[in-house]
């Protein structure tokens, strides 16, 4: 990565800054380029238990909106492969999957963006059967008009992936071969990784992923080396704070009503590690991706990023 | 010259009959999910509720009345006044064994060995066995009883089969991608495969079986029989043939051949699946007819009617059950001997857990009580999402041949299901609230630190940490110095279980990246179910989440 001179980055700061200042003044008339990363808040304090259908399709729809629409991402006619939390057979309340709620609003953005097919599937850890359903999203896909797709164990194809740790990986030619991947998680703890977010969720186009427990900072990082993704979207309505990933208690959820969306997923993981309070130098994968030169840590001075109250 | 009836409308009412009913079994194996709603899963049991024999002998040794078995007075009661029209018309392994007999007898030349012979006892020997030992405390026939038989040969067999057959299949030409005329095959393939497996197969995988080969040719067996005598099975084993034939001693309804028409061509002692003796005036055997009218049809002067015995009308003779009082007693006196045989076992053992792998699902009664209820069915194994529940082999000891025993390696138990006791037909597994289920332990993990990876090889791993569903988790991480090669310390998190919070679940051991035998094993210890085999003092700490069940099921 070139280095920055400080005169670079002072000016270019000011710029970012004039041009949120001056944005709503000069309307949208004024060729600005979106910005890299978006978070979107819900006002006022969240209420634990309100639903989240709402709030979820609002914050959904302005940060997408305000990254600059999902057509810049998602040409017409393409195959989009959505790639949530839902390997486990827990509850959306219990905040171990992403949010359906979510996900439907980010099914149609995705279809009025052109999609010609939008794919939702994980390799689950409890049975896809049980988990697509109990996790709610089962629904919201049929709902839709996306299509469900169960993991199939015997179609994994082995490929080169040429990491540092991983050199070949059997993964899923299904999802390699869609236009875009979107990975959607939700913000968690987890034990082995201290937290779990959008890089880890890459876990779930793999097989043979059990091993990786040995190293799992290179390796995840090898995976979204080799998954370049474009886009990553962060569930931060509720967020699990303890016995990740896959919780079940009620009592270690907590609601933030947050959404956050990046074209760098390192940032987008430093910042999901902020909001579970961790200090994201100190997370293994982030710090590793970071060094790899996958993404920016410190997403609040080095990439151009905005803050939305809705 | 081939004879031909044309009045054979009975037959066709009856070959419809036994379809819907074959059907009915069939797609009531097939749908039972685990997604369905616990209260509504009634109507898969029914069958097993229809079976007098499930409700005598499961009373009998338990002296208890499981669910809605009751129901079986119906069939009673239809034997009694019609004799055994549930083996020709509505039992689904009849109508399977009906099938193959005409297979066999495709092009053949009907022969003449259909009369009443010795072997027909068996049936009944068997039958009486089974009642000399639940008069004792104990049953084998789960492994005969004609419904056990087939649902669990579905469930574990036929059923797994199809599912590789499909998968299997439609794999091999997705990775060879053949062409016909250059059209690839695998274009109309894949999307059917795909249907079948959102629409069709219940689970997204492959389910696997421990003794689903050996339950397989059993059946393929039985079946093969047919080749050897019409209806081998329901005239010569099934002990449910044999308890409906003792209700159905003297029926209402009655077999009349007019002695003015017939011309004693026998036909329809060829035609007789069962070997009734329908030819023999006077001799017709109620206890071994299934009422199939498959004499009426054939015969060729309509001297042969089925009447009914009107009380004070003309007596329609009978023969009478070939089963001698003295033979009874053999047979229940064997069938003690054999339970004895059982009991001598070192797995009868008062109470002791042996062997330590025999986990049997949540809820299950106590090892004595559960063999005296498990029929054997495999219902529980059918609806279990993740392939947990296996029929087990000897290790249980002879008694508990084809019980449900979870192997964790092959499937754990989801944390979030209580299915099998609500489908089990007698109870053997308590239908147990969800939430009383995920306090019944049924094991105790134990780590192999000689073969966990951060015990004995200094990396990171906690697969299995991440996967122990409870909250907070039993599976706790302590961090410690290890010593590497190089002389260097490093820090590495090394996971332990509390015994207290453990449930036995097996999802670690399933998850454990050693696929050959894992690192962390689920043992019977602490199972809720057995007072003797907690070797675990219970203390009350702060992770305790409570103890007792709200189903009012004691434990």
């Amino acid at each position: 990565m070139r280095k920055k001179t400080r005169r670079q980055f002072l000016i270019e700061t000011g710029c970012c800054a004039g041009a949120l200042v001056l944005q709503p003044m000069m309307g949208k008339a004024q060729n600005t380029t979106p910005p890299d990363m978006v978070v979107c808040k819900w006002k006022g304090d969240p209420i634990p238990e309100e639903p989240t259908r709402e709030i979820a399709e609002k914050l959904m729809k302005k940060a997408i909106e305000a990254i600059g629409g999902l057509e810049k991402f998602v040409k017409k006619g393409d195959v989009v492969w959505i790639k949530p939390n839902m390997a486990w057979d827990r509850t959306p309340e219990q905040a171990a999957n992403t949010n359906p709620d979510l996900l439907r609003t980010l099914i149609e953005l995705c279809f009025n963006a052109g999609a010609k097919t939008v794919k939702v599937g994980d390799n689950t850890v409890n049975d896809a059967t049980k988990s697509y359903v109990t996790s709610g999203i089962s629904a919201v896909v049929k709902e839709t008009g996306a299509e469900l797709v169960y993991i199939d164990r015997s179609r994994f194809k082995e490929m080169g992936i040429n990491g540092e740790r991983v050199k070949k990986i059997p993964l899923y030619p299904e999802i390699i071969e869609s236009d875009i991947v979107i990975s959607v998680p939700v913000a968690k703890h987890h034990s082995a990784t201290t937290v779990t977010l959008a890089m880890k969720n890459y876990m779930g186009v793999i097989e043979n992923r059990r091993m990786f427990h040995q190293d799992l900072p290179t390796c995840i990082k090898d995976l979204t080396a080799y998954m370049k993704p474009k886009i990553s979207i962060l569930d931060a309505i509720r967020v699990l704070t303890a016995n990740g990933p896959q919780g079940g208690n009620l009592g270690d959820v907590k609601r933030l009503n947050t959404v956050a969306i990046s074209t760098d997923i390192v940032a987008l993981d430093a910042f999901g590690s902020e909001i579970l309070n961790y200090n994201p130098n100190q997370i293994g994968t982030v710090k590793k991706a970071f060094e790899a030169g996958l993404g920016q840590i410190d997403y609040k001075n080095k990439l151009k990023y905005q803050e939305i109250v809705v | 010259m081939k004879f031909k009836k044309p009045r054979s409308w009975t037959q066709w009412i009856r070959r419809f009959c036994q379809l819907l009913f074959f059907a009915l079994f069939i797609i009531l194996a097939w749908n039972l999910h685990f997604l369905d709603d616990e209260n509504a899963t009634g109507i898969y049991k029914i069958f097993f509720h229809l079976d007098p024999l499930i409700f005598l002998l499961t009373f009998l040794s338990t002296w208890a009345i499981a669910g809605l078995s009751l129901l079986c007075i119906i069939t009673v009661i239809i034997t009694l006044l019609l004799g055994r029209v549930f083996c020709g018309w509505f039992c689904p392994f009849g109508t399977l064994h009906n099938f193959f007999s005409w297979i066999a007898q495709l092009g053949k030349k009907k022969k003449e060995y259909q009369n009443r012979t010795s072997a027909h006892r068996v049936k009944y020997f068997i039958l009486f066995a089974m009642l000399g030992m639940s008069l004792f405390g104990g049953h084998w026939f789960g492994i005969f009883d004609p419904f056990s038989f087939f649902y669990r040969s579905l469930a574990t067999g036929v059923f797994p089969a199809f599912h590789v057959a499909v998968e299997e299949s439609s794999t091999a030409i997705y990775k060879e991608d053949p062409k016909i005329l250059g059209f690839p095959v695998a274009k109309i393939s894949e999307p059917i495969y795909k249907q079948f497996r959102t629409h069709v197969f219940r689970m997204s995988q492959k389910t696997f079986y421990t003794e689903g080969t050996i339950i397989t040719f059993t059946l393929l067996f039985v079946i093969g029989l047919n080749f050897v005598r019409p209806r081998f099975w329901c005239r010569y084993i099934c002990p449910l043939g044999g308890l409906l034939g003792l209700i159905s001693q003297k029926p209402l309804l009655r077999l009349y051949n007019d002695e003015s028409t017939c011309s004693n061509c026998r036909q329809c002692s060829k035609e007789c699946p069962a070997g009734a003796q329908p030819d023999q005036r006077g001799n017709w055997l109620p206890t071994e007819c299934f009422v199939c009218w498959n004499c009426v049809t054939s015969c060729r002067s309509d001297s042969i009617t089925f009447q009914f015995q009107i009380l004070g009308g003309k007596k329609i003779p009978t023969g009478k059950l070939d089963y001698p009082r003295r033979t009874v007693l053999t047979a229940m006196a064997t069938g003690t001997v054999g339970l004895l045989g059982f009991r001598i076992a070192p797995q009868s053992k008062g109470g002791q857990p042996f062997p330590a792998t025999l986990i049997r699902p949540p809820g299950s009664r106590n090892e004595r009580e559960f063999l005296q209820r498990c029929i054997q069915c495999g219902a529980c194994m059918r609806v279990c999402p993740t392939n947990a529940i296996q029929p087990a082999g000897i290790e249980g000891g002879w008694e508990a041949l084809w019980t449900p025993k979870i192997v964790p390696k092959i499937g754990y138990c989801l944390y979030g299901c209580n299915m099998c006791g609500q489908v089990c037909p007698t109870q053997a597994i308590q239908p147990l609230k969800l939430l009383d289920k995920q306090k019944t332990k049924i094991g105790l993990a134990t780590f192999d630190k000689g073969r966990c990876i951060p015990y004995s090889y200094g990396r990171e791993c906690l697969v299995c940490e991440e996967h122990c569903p409870l909250s907070p988790k039993a599976i706790y991480l302590v961090e410690r110095d290890v010593t590497l090669r190089d002389g260097s310390v490093v820090k590495i998190k090394q996971p332990e279980v509390d015994p207290d919070l453990c449930i036995g679940c097996g999802f670690c051991e399933w998850s454990c990246v050693f696929q050959d035998t894992a690192a962390i094993r689920v043992t019977t210890a602490n199972e809720s179910r057995n007072s003797k085999n907690q070797p675990i003092l219970v203390f009350e700490n702060t992770y305790s989440t409570g103890t007792g069940t709200d189903s009012g099921i004691p434990y």
